[in-house]
């Protein structure tokens, strides 16, 4: 039976290295549906190095980034953004607008793309938002809430634009243990549409629970393997 | 003596390869701008309006007083300088093609062009323009088509009111505080104003507008990796911005009136 076609391939990549990262030279990458990529690494560096450049916000000292089959010419920022839009980027480095409101935030995509300057969050995000506790707050701008609250709506602006790929730097501690559930109620339903998720993690369970391939970084390599969890290992 | 060269020549290199860029950048901003697509046109809009209001609106309360002040001062001097002798014509010839257009962008750049600096700057710092990308929308697009166009028509208004408030204005407060003769001062306004001067102020509020916003978003812009390289980028994008409309001012009025 014929592969499906990688929706995200990353050949002859290089990474510089990064904070206390040794780089990763070399690499071939590729994320097709289905497939829910847990990152195994002593470097949260590289890690995050990596999830920046699938991400395309890193750019390689050479390789080749192709998005559904596509070869994207990195110097050309504006070619990027129609794949970028695709892409759910859940990570510490992720930011809110400072000076609009949660709901701003949240409604960005929208503002832009519909012209739609409607108030209105839709009937899934509002749940999610009861859910995490930050309706109340969705008039205030970021600099007025704490640091959960910021990271629950990141996650919300990343949902509600209904990425094809999304990208996780431990959600785990992300999201916060209180949402816990909500995240695993996430990646369930992202799991069985079939979308492509990669994830850094420090939570076994979770990575036992979802991931089928794993991703291991070392001294300035990369290599993805398939696995398959003993009933012992599962969860 | 070959160091000291050497230094002068990378120190021009530099300087013309930064020229460049902000022409390069301008040409981007505009290209964009004129494009207009029809995603995120009401958005667009919406951020001109506020940046309009910010950069107009707002900085009426300085503008007007100051205006009052150069004006008064201005037709005081040259009354007394000219001896009452066409000194309508002189003040206009000094407040509309040069005092005019210097003060208020300088104003502009005291106050909204080192605001935009530090602005782009932390959404640079904060990874908000990444935020921006990863929804598929072109900073250039949001964040400086609005602002390109809000500061340059914010500066041809307050181009305007700074001219009318200094002459009628500087007219009033003399004629109430002083007892200096103003009889024919409208008058002589009137004669001496020409089509001319309004072309070339509505040409320099144009060029300064666009001078000012394209080297304050390109300062705000440029790779920053610490909160602390904001300050620095901003006096930087302040003192250019400054020196270019010096540079403009004085060239256009030398192409106009030379």
């Amino acid at each position: 039976m014929m592969k499906a076609l990688p929706l995200l391939e990353l050949s002859g990549y290089t990474l510089a290295p990064t904070g206390s990262g040794q780089g990763i030279n070399n690499f071939y990458f590729s994320l097709r549906r289905g497939d829910v990529c847990a990152i195994d690494t002593q470097n949260p560096d590289d890690a995050r190095s990596f999830l920046r450049a699938l991400a395309s916000l890193v750019y390689p000292v050479k390789g080749t980034y192709r998005f559904m089959g596509e070869r994207m010419d990195l110097k050309a920022y504006a070619e990027l953004l129609p794949c970028k839009q695709k892409i759910g980027y859940i990570a510490p480095d992720a930011a809110l607008m400072s000076n609009l409101t949660l709901r701003q935030n949240i409604l960005f995509h929208r503002y832009y793309f519909e012209n739609d300057l409607a108030i209105n969050v839709d009937d899934k995000i509002g749940a999610l938002c009861d859910i995490s506790q930050i309706s109340e707050k969705l008039d205030q701008r970021p600099s007025d809430l704490n640091k959960m609250e910021v990271q629950m709506a990141i996650v919300l602006r990343e949902v509600s634009k209904r990425p094809e790929i999304l990208l996780l730097d431990r959600p785990e501690d992300f999201i916060g243990h209180a949402n816990f559930d909500m995240l695993v109620q996430l990646f369930k339903d992202w799991i069985t549409n079939g979308k492509p998720v990669v994830f850094l993690s420090y939570d076994r369970r979770l990575i036992r629970r979802f991931a089928n391939r794993k991703i291991l970084i070392t001294s300035g390599s990369l290599t993805t393997v398939e696995v398959k969890w003993s009933s012992e290992d599962a969860v | 003596m070959q160091q000291v060269i050497g230094y002068i020549g990378r120190k021009t290199v530099q300087s013309i390869s930064h020229i460049l860029d902000l022409f390069a950048f301008a040409y981007r901003i505009l290209t964009i701008g004129l494009s207009n697509p029809k995603e995120g046109r009401v958005l667009v809009g919406r951020v001109i309006v506020q940046q309009l209001y910010f950069t107009a609106i707002q900085a009426l309360p300085v503008i007007v007083p100051i205006a009052l002040l150069v004006g008064s001062a201005i037709i005081i001097q040259f009354a007394r300088l000219s001896g009452q002798y066409d000194f309508g014509r002189i003040s206009v010839l000094l407040i509309v093609r040069e005092v005019g257009p210097i003060i208020t962008a300088m104003i502009v750049i005291l106050r909204s062009a080192t605001a935009v600096t530090i602005e782009i700057s932390y959404m640079r710092v904060l990874h908000e323009l990444d935020a921006l990308e990863m929804s598929g929308i072109d900073p250039v697009r949001v964040v400086c088509v609005p602002r390109l166009v809000g500061i340059t028509s914010a500066l041809l208004g307050l181009f305007i009111v700074f001219d009318l408030v200094s002459i009628m204005g500087g007219y009033a407060v003399v004629w109430l505080v002083t007892y200096i003769p103003m009889s024919g001062f409208l008058h002589q306004i009137a004669k001496a104003i020409t089509v001319g001067d309004i072309a070339v102020g509505i040409i320099k509020a144009l060029f300064f507008g666009i001078t000012i916003t394209v080297t304050c978003l390109y300062r705000g812009f440029e790779m920053k990796q610490q909160i602390t390289e904001v300050p620095v980028a901003t006096s930087r994008s302040a003192v250019e911005c400054f020196l270019y409309c010096l540079f403009i001012n004085a060239f256009i009025s030398i192409v106009f009136y030379l």
